[in-house]
C-alpha cells in the first residue's frame, strides 16, 4: 500500500500554491470585496453593560432616519434561536458587553452608524459576574435559569481505575495552571454578506472553515431547508479553529436582508472584532500524575474549569477534546477527567488557535517536565518511557497505526544539542522540550466526519476537481490537486480546484479537527481512482495489457510490462470521451472513517525551544525552535514547513504575549495596537524536521500538520522559560511583568 | 454640511478625478472609488499593514491612515499595479516560490512593504527587512517565509542589476 518516495511523481515535491499568483496580485476576493447591486450596510446595536435589565427599546428614531431600510430587535426575531436555546436578540437581560440588542441596515456605512446610535435602549445595570470566582461564589446571581450554580456544562469520566493507580504510585505530583482570554486576530475581520431578497433563497458569503456546518445552522435557526441556504466561501483570511460555527452576525445580516429585500453586508469594526471573535476565556487546570518507581505513569487526573462567558454555543466540545488528549500522548493505565464550563458576564468562549489543546498543553507540558525533574529524570527520557508508540491501543480505544513520536523527540533534541545544553546553561538562558499529538479528523466530536469529491476530466487533458473543503491558507486545495494528479498521472497545472459554493461543491464537513488532508484527501484519492478506472478501459485496449498493469505517470500511460511504450494521457482521455460509447469521465469519491467514533490517525511532534531573558525588562527572547513533526507523509514539503512556522509564531505568541485584558467584562485592549503579538523581528530561527511515518490509512500515508505543531510549541517555550528562570511558571501568557515578579524584581501588575 | 471636492489621483498609471469628502481615506478611494480591492481593509488603525500601498516617493504608505485629499495631484501604486506584462514582479515571484503566501489577506500589504523597501534600498539586509515588516501582523506565516522570500528577492534583483550593468555572466 505504502509507496516509496521514488514511485511518486507529484506527491512529496514542492509545489507553489495554485492560488498564489491571484493572492499576490490582488485578484483574490474576500467577503469584504463583495459588492452587490443595492447592497446595504448592517450594524449591530450592542449592550454597553456586562449585565443589565432591558427596560425599553425604542427604534422609532432609527426607523425614521432617511436611508434606513431595516431595523430588527427581539420583537421581529423572537423565533430565531441560535446556539443552545439562545435568542438572537436580547429582550430581557443583557449578559456581556457586546450582547446583541438590535440591528439596522442602511444605504451606507455612515447612515447605518447614525441609525444604530439612534436606537434608544434603557437599561437597569446589574452587578456583573466578571470572573469564575464571582460566578461560583455562594449567593451569586444565576445568569441562566437552566445553568444551576452558573455551571453551563459539566463532564466527568474515569477510565481504568484511577484510585488504584494513585494508590500504587511511588510518586504523585499535582500542579495548577491558568491560561487567560485571548483572541485569534485573523488578518481578515469577521464579515458577512447575506442576500435574502427572495424569501425562498438565502445566499451567504462569509469566511469559514466549514461551509456545511454554517449552512446547516443558518438554515435551522431561520426555518429554512439546508438546500435553501447557499453558502459562498471566497477566500478565508485565517481560521485557527475560530471560524467553525456561525456567529450572531450571520443570522443578523440574513434577517436584515429579508426585511429590506436587499443584500446586506456586515463587517466587524476593530473593537467589535474582539467581541464577535469570541476567542477563549480564562481556563484553570489542575493536573495530578502518579508514577511508579521507574517513572512510568500509572494514573493521571485533569480538572479543567473554563470561563465560558455569557452563552454556550458549541464550547462543550472542548471538554471532549481535552479529556482525550492525554491518551494520545502517553500510555496511561487510568485517568480521571472533569471539565466544567462556568457562565460569567464575559464574551462567550470560543476556540483560539490550538482548539483548547494548545492551551491545555501549556500546563500539561510544564507539569510533566516538573515531574520528570522531581524524579531525577531528564524530560527526554521521561517522555520516551511513557509515550504512545505504533501499534498501541489507548484506554479510549484509539489504535495508533503509525507513530513517529519517538523519532521526533530523538531528532529534535539531537539537532538542538539537548544533551550539551540541558542543565548546563548560563543563568537566564533556558532550553525546553514540548511534545504533542493531534487528531486527523475527529468523528464523534461532531456527528459525522464525511468528505466527498468529484473530478471532471476534459478531452484536452485538463481536469476540474470539486471539493467542499475550504482553504484558509493552509494550501489544502493545492494538496488536493497534488493527490488527484498523482493518481491520474497528471501534473498539478492540469487541475483546477473548484470550491466554496454549496450549490456546486460536494458535501464536506470542512477544515477543522485537522481532517482536510486525511479525510478530504482520501475522498479526492477515491474520486481520482474512480476517474482513472474509467480511463483504464481505453488504455488497456490501446496498450494491449491488463488494467492492473497500467501505470499513469507524467501525463503518460504505459504498461508495467512494456514501460517504453507510452501513450499520452490526453490521448487516452480524448479517445475515451470520443469513443462510440462517448464515455464522459467523471470520478466520484467519498470518505467516512470506518470507525464508529474517534480518529484514524494522529500526527506527533516534538520541539525544542531556546530562550534568553532580559532581567531588567523581563522580556523573553525566543532564539531558536527546532520543530520535528510526524506528518505521515509530506504532500507538499515547503507548505508543511510554512504550517510549522505559523504555529511556532502562534504558539510563541500565546505563551508570551497574547491576552484579551478584561475588567468587569470590558475588553481593555480591543485593537491590533494594544493586543500584543510578535513582530517579524521577534521571531526565532525555526528549523524543520519532517518525519514521515507513512500512515496506512492516510492518502499516500499523510496525516496532518495544521494544528499538531502548535501543541508542541506552547510547552516547549513554556519549559524553556521555566528552565531559564529556575522557578515554576504557572500562568500564560508569561508577560514581562510576570517574569519580573518571578525574578523577585517587582511586585504587582505593571502599567 | 459635508465639503466635497474633486481630487486628481493617479493609481497604477491611470489618472482619474474622484469626489472625496475630507474624512475619506485613501483606502476608501482605492477600494470603493477605483474598485481596486487588492488593497485590504484591516484594523484601520495602522497596526496590521494589510492596507499598505506605495506612494510616488517610493515609500510604503498605510492607506488607512492617509486622507484621500492629501493625494490630490499625486500617484499611488497598489498591488494590482506591481506585476508587469511579462509576469510577476521578482518580489511576488519569490513570495510564490518560497511559500510566503498563506491565507492571502495580508499578502498584498506584505508585497507592497517589501517592494517599497527594495525600490529604495536594493541591498536591504536582514535587519532592514525586519524593520520594514515590523508594521505587519501575519499569524499564518509567522513572517518566517516572508523574510526568506524578501531575502531571495534582494539576491535576484541584485543579480538582475549586475547582469544589466555587465551583461550575462559567462559560464
Amino acid at each position: 500500500m505504502a509507496r516509496r518516495k521514488a514511485d511518486l511523481a507529484v506527491v512529496g515535491r514542492d509545489q507553489p500554491r495554485l492560488d498564489g499568483a491571484d493572492k499576490l496580485t490582488g485578484r483574490s476576493l474576500f467577503t469584504d470585496d463583495v459588492v452587490l447591486p443595492g447592497m446595504l450596510v448592517g450594524k449591530v446595536v450592542r449592550s454597553p453593560h456586562a449585565r443589565a435589565r432591558i427596560l425599553s427599546i425604542d427604534t422609532s428614531a432609527a426607523r425614521a432616519l432617511p436611508g434606513v431600510k431595516a431595523v430588527i430587535t427581539h420583537a421581529e426575531a423572537a423565533k430565531v434561536v441560535i446556539g443552545i436555546n439562545q435568542p438572537l436578540f436580547r429582550s430581557d437581560t443583557v449578559n456581556y458587553i457586546g450582547d446583541e440588542v438590535a440591528a439596522v441596515a442602511a444605504v451606507d456605512e455612515a447612515t447605518a452608524a447614525r441609525a444604530a446610535a439612534l436606537v434608544r435602549v434603557e437599561y437597569e445595570p446589574l452587578p456583573p459576574l466578571p470572573t469564575i470566582d464571582a460566578a461560583l461564589a455562594d449567593g451569586a446571581p444565576i445568569l441562566h435559569a437552566k445553568a444551576e450554580g452558573n455551571l453551563a456544562w459539566q463532564s466527568a469520566e474515569d477510565r481504568g481505575d484511577p484510585d488504584a493507580g494513585f494508590g500504587a504510585a511511588a510518586t504523585i505530583r499535582e500542579d495548577t495552571y491558568t491560561t487567560h482570554a485571548s483572541h485569534n486576530c485573523y488578518a481578515e475581520f469577521h464579515a458577512v454578506v447575506a442576500d435574502w431578497s427572495r424569501p425562498e433563497r438565502l445566499t451567504v458569503w462569509t469566511p469559514t472553515q466549514t461551509a456545511l456546518l454554517y449552512q446547516k445552522s443558518i438554515a435551522r435557526s431561520l426555518g429554512l431547508t439546508d438546500g435553501a441556504v447557499r453558502l459562498m466561501t471566497l477566500n478565508t483570511g485565517g481560521g485557527f479553529t475560530g471560524r467553525t460555527s456561525a456567529r450572531p452576525h450571520h443570522f443578523v445580516a440574513a434577517l436584515l436582508s429579508r426585511q429590506a429585500g436587499r443584500p446586506v453586508k456586515i463587517r466587524a469594526s476593530a473593537d467589535e472584532e474582539f467581541i464577535v471573535c469570541r476567542a477563549g476565556g480564562e481556563v484553570r487546570y489542575r493536573y495530578r500524575t502518579g508514577v511508579d518507581a521507574d517513572g512510568r505513569i500509572l494514573a493521571f487526573e485533569a480538572d479543567l474549569l473554563f470561563d465560558t462567558g455569557a452563552y454556550v454555543e458549541t464550547q462543550m466540545i472542548v471538554t471532549t477534546l481535552t479529556a482525550a488528549y492525554i491518551h494520545t500522548l502517553y500510555k496511561v493505565d487510568a485517568t480521571r477527567y472533569r471539565g466544567r464550563l462556568v457562565h460569567t458576564n464575559n464574551i462567550p468562549y470560543y476556540f483560539h488557535h490550538g482548539g483548547g489543546i494548545a492551551q491545555m498543553a501549556f500546563g500539561l507540558g510544564l507539569h510533566m517536565d516538573a515531574l520528570a525533574r522531581q524524579l531525577g529524570m531528564d524530560p527526554v527520557d521521561f517522555h520516551l518511557k511513557n509515550m504512545v508508540t505504533e501499534g498501541h491501543t489507548s484506554l479510549t480505544g484509539t489504535y495508533f497505526a503509525s507513530c513517529g513520536l519517538g523519532e521526533c523527540i530523538r531528532r529534535a533534541t539531537k539537532q538542538a544539542g539537548w544533551k550539551r545544553k540541558y542543565g548546563r546553561q548560563k543563568p537566564l538562558r533556558g532550553i525546553g522540550l514540548g511534545i504533542g499529538a493531534m487528531a486527523s479528523g475527529a468523528k464523534g466530536v461532531f456527528r459525522h466526519d464525511t468528505s466527498a469529491a468529484f473530478i471532471k476530466v476534459m478531452d484536452d487533458g485538463t481536469m476540474t476537481l470539486f471539493v467542499g473543503l475550504p482553504d484558509m491558507g493552509q494550501s489544502s486545495h493545492t494538496a488536493m490537486a497534488i493527490i488527484a494528479a498523482e493518481v491520474l498521472g497528471a501534473e498539478v497545472a492540469d487541475i483546477t480546484v473548484v470550491s466554496g459554493d454549496t450549490d456546486i461543491t460536494p458535501l464536506d464537513v470542512g477544515a477543522f479537527t485537522q481532517r482536510g488532508t486525511f479525510n478530504t484527501g482520501n475522498a479526492v484519492k477515491a474520486a481520482a481512482l474512480d476517474a482513472r478506472r474509467q480511463l483504464e478501459v481505453t488504455a488497456a485496449a490501446q496498450l494491449d495489457c491488463r488494467r492492473s498493469q497500467l501505470v499513469f505517470r507524467g501525463r503518460e500511460v504505459c504498461s508495467q510490462a512494456a514501460p517504453d511504450r507510452r501513450v499520452p494521457l490526453k490521448k487516452i482521455i480524448y479517445d475515451t470521451l470520443h469513443s462510440r460509447e462517448g464515455r464522459f469521465v467523471m470520478g466520484r469519491g467519498f470518505y467516512n472513517s470506518p470507525k464508529e467514533s474517534g480518529t484514524m490517525a494522529y500526527s506527533f511532534g516534538a520541539q525544542v525551544a531556546e530562550v534568553s531573558i532580559d532581567p531588567d525588562s523581563g522580556v523573553i527572547t525566543v532564539e531558536r525552535v527546532v520543530v520535528a513533526h510526524d506528518v505521515g507523509r509530506a504532500i507538499n514539503p515547503r507548505i508543511v514547513e510554512g504550517q510549522m512556522d505559523g504555529q511556532v509564531f502562534s504558539g510563541m505568541s500565546q505563551v508570551l504575549y497574547e491576552e484579551t485584558l478584561l475588567e468587569d467584562g470590558q475588553v481593555l485592549n480591543p485593537s491590533r495596537l494594544d493586543y500584543k503579538m510578535p513582530r517579524s523581528y521577534e521571531m526565532p530561527r525555526v528549523e524543520h524536521i519532517i518525519v514521515e511515518s507513512i500512515d496506512p490509512f492516510g492518502p499516500f500515508g499523510a496525516k496532518e500538520v495544521g494544528e499538531g505543531p502548535i501543541v508542541c510549541t506552547v510547552p516547549a517555550i513554556a519549559n524553556a522559560v521555566a528552565n531559564a528562570l529556575g522557578v515554576p511558571v504557572t500562568e500564560m501568557p508569561i508577560a514581562p511583568w510576570k517574569v519580573l515578579r518571578l525574578l523577585g524584581r517587582r511586585g504587582g501588575k505593571g502599567g | 454640511m459635508t465639503h466635497r471636492q474633486f481630487i486628481t489621483l493617479t493609481v497604477n498609471g491611470d489618472r482619474r478625478e474622484v469626489v472625496v469628502t475630507p474624512e475619506m481615506l485613501l483606502l476608501d478611494v482605492l477600494r470603493d472609488g477605483f474598485g481596486l480591492t487588492g488593497t485590504k481593509r484591516g484594523c484601520t488603525s495602522g497596526a496590521c499593514g494589510v492596507c499598505t500601498v506605495q506612494g510616488d516617493d517610493g515609500r510604503a504608505v498605510l492607506s488607512c491612515l492617509s486622507l484621500a485629499i492629501q493625494w490630490d495631484g499625486r500617484s499611488v501604486t497598489t498591488i494590482e499595479g506591481v506585476a508587469g506584462p511579462e509576469g510577476l514582479h521578482p518580489v511576488q515571484q519569490a513570495f510564490l516560490e518560497f511559500g510566503a503566501v498563506q491565507c492571502g489577506y495580508c499578502t498584498p500589504g506584505l508585497v507592497m512593504t517589501v517592494k517599497a523597501l527594495l525600490d529604495r534600498t536594493p541591498a536591504a539586509d536582514a535587519a532592514a527587512i525586519d524593520e520594514a515588516l515590523a508594521g505587519a501582523i501575519c499569524r499564518c506565516t509567522g513572517h518566517i517565509k516572508v523574510k526568506e522570500a524578501a531575502r531571495q528577492a534582494v539576491l535576484r534583483l541584485q543579480a538582475a542589476a549586475q547582469e544589466q550593468a555587465h551583461g550575462p555572466a559567462q559560464g
